[in-house]
């Protein structure tokens, strides 16, 4: 159980999440920001600065939600992107990939 | 490089698992030395979470990272332990079975035993963007001797605690200090911003370091800032960014310990597959692990301890009761 960027996030990337995060798992695509949940150690320090609310505890939300919000998240690595030929994975640091322009279909 | 030294047990992270098991390896009248990357004691705690209350210290209701650090430092001293700081654990060896780690500063340490209390990892500041090669040309990340700040022109760049802590040392010690942060919310704890605020610190939002600027001797003498005006030249011969820090699991990943993901394996005796090398906190990995300070602890004794009996199999487990020692020395004082 990790943090998760929620749809509070699209068209904001307001992206101080990406400057606090310690071990740099926020990745970010076209319209909004994703937490790697292999990468993420859980310390909370992008909670605490997303002026939007959209980076949250997955463990600290209501069920209905967490169904929600967890597997949008996590669909940025697991599944297929556009243009792409197999899922991300676990590429080991957003500044090692760079930012994207897609997200999940 | 410098003389190699010889311990009876290495403790790598200086984070509250490392400080602890320090204390009990002093108990038991082990030599012990403390590497850690940063230059301050703390860890992860120290670092990232200094005015945070931590309500799940065992026998505490709430303590801030800053006050547990302190406390956590006080006992570690009592064990009079080596202290390497600003030294990363490169490599580990071994030299007729006896393990040697050296450190990215050239530092060899011979240890009887290892323990690895690398929480997430050897924590690296941030750089300045756009700033790199200014280090020791006026350009720091921490500031570990405040003296240095004297009447000097300082720019403490960032919105977080440890910005706003030095900013707030500067005041009344440096000639004049400003503090940049690129936004115009902090991180840092309410009550430090409004001192800072309040002080004759010039606090400057939306505004990033542009470019430094070196006199003829090669050092910084002033700064560009730029905001939401334009660009301004400020005096400047101390600049401090505190931006934050990376983690990673680096050098360690090397050793050849069997890891599990970003963690080190250990069986239950905190002993990793590597001979005399133990592990402590959040950096281990069992079936049931359970990542917590108050779990660290725990683990930080039980490694000290069973290294121990590595180190002289005569020796018993149980390091005995703390209560007793004090009456034992209490005694062996009054005869």
């Amino acid at each position: 159980m990790t943090h998760v960027i929620t749809d509070a996030c699209v068209d904001e990337k307001d992206a101080s999440c990406m400057e606090e995060c310690p071990v740099d798992c926020i990745y970010e695509g076209g319209s909004r920001m994703y937490i790697h949940p292999g990468e993420c150690i859980d310390c909370g320090l992008c909670a605490e600065v997303c002026p939007n609310g959209a980076a949250v505890a997955l463990r600290l939300l209501d069920p209905a939600a967490a169904a929600v919000h967890g597997p949008a998240n996590d669909a940025f690595f697991t599944r297929v992107l556009p243009g792409r030929q197999a899922p991300l994975g676990s590429p080991g640091g957003a500044s090692r990939l760079g930012p994207l322009d897609v997200d999940p279909s | 490089m410098n003389e190699p030294l010889t311990v009876d047990l290495l403790v790598v992270g200086a984070g509250p698992a490392g400080l602890f098991a320090t204390f009990c390896a002093g108990f038991r009248g082990l030599s012990v030395a403390v590497m850690d990357a940063l230059p301050e004691l703390g860890g992860q705690v120290g670092a990232m979470y200094p005015e945070k209350a931590i309500l799940d210290i065992a026998g505490m209701p709430a303590v801030t990272g800053r006050d547990l650090v302190e406390g956590l430092t006080g006992q570690a001293m009592t064990a009079r332990p080596h202290l390497l700081l600003g030294h990363t654990a490169q490599t580990l060896a071994y030299e007729d079975g006896t393990p040697v780690v050296t450190s990215d500063q050239g530092q060899t340490v011979r240890a009887a035993a290892v323990l690895v209390t690398g929480g997430i990892g050897a924590f690296t500041p941030r750089p300045l963007p756009g700033c790199t090669g200014y280090e020791g040309r006026g350009l720091s990340y921490f500031v570990t001797d405040l003296d240095d700040l004297t009447d000097r022109d300082v720019l403490v760049v960032g919105g977080g605690d440890s910005a706003f802590d030095w900013a707030l040392a500067a005041v009344g010690r440096a000639r004049s200090v400003t503090l940049a942060h690129r936004r115009d919310t902090f991180r840092a704890h309410r009550a430090t911003v409004d001192k800072v605020l309040a002080s004759e610190a010039q606090v400057c939002t939306r505004t990033q370091v542009a470019a430094l600027h070196c006199g003829p001797d090669g050092r910084i003498e002033s700064a560009d800032l730029k905001g939401q005006d334009g660009i301004r030249r400020i005096k400047a011969q101390r600049v401090v960014a505190a931006l934050g820090f990376t983690a990673s699991l680096g050098p360690l990943e090397s050793w050849g310990m069997n890891l599990d993901g970003r963690h080190i394996a250990v069986d239950s005796h905190m002993a990793t597959s590597l001979p005399r090398v133990f592990a402590a906190g959040d950096i281990t990995a069992y079936p049931g692990k359970v990542r917590l300070i108050a779990v660290g602890f725990g683990e930080a004794a039980t490694a000290v301890n069973n290294a121990a009996t590595v180190l002289d199999p005569a020796s018993d487990l149980f390091p005995g009761h703390s209560t007793e020692r004090h009456v034992s020395t209490t005694r062996e004082g009054d005869s």
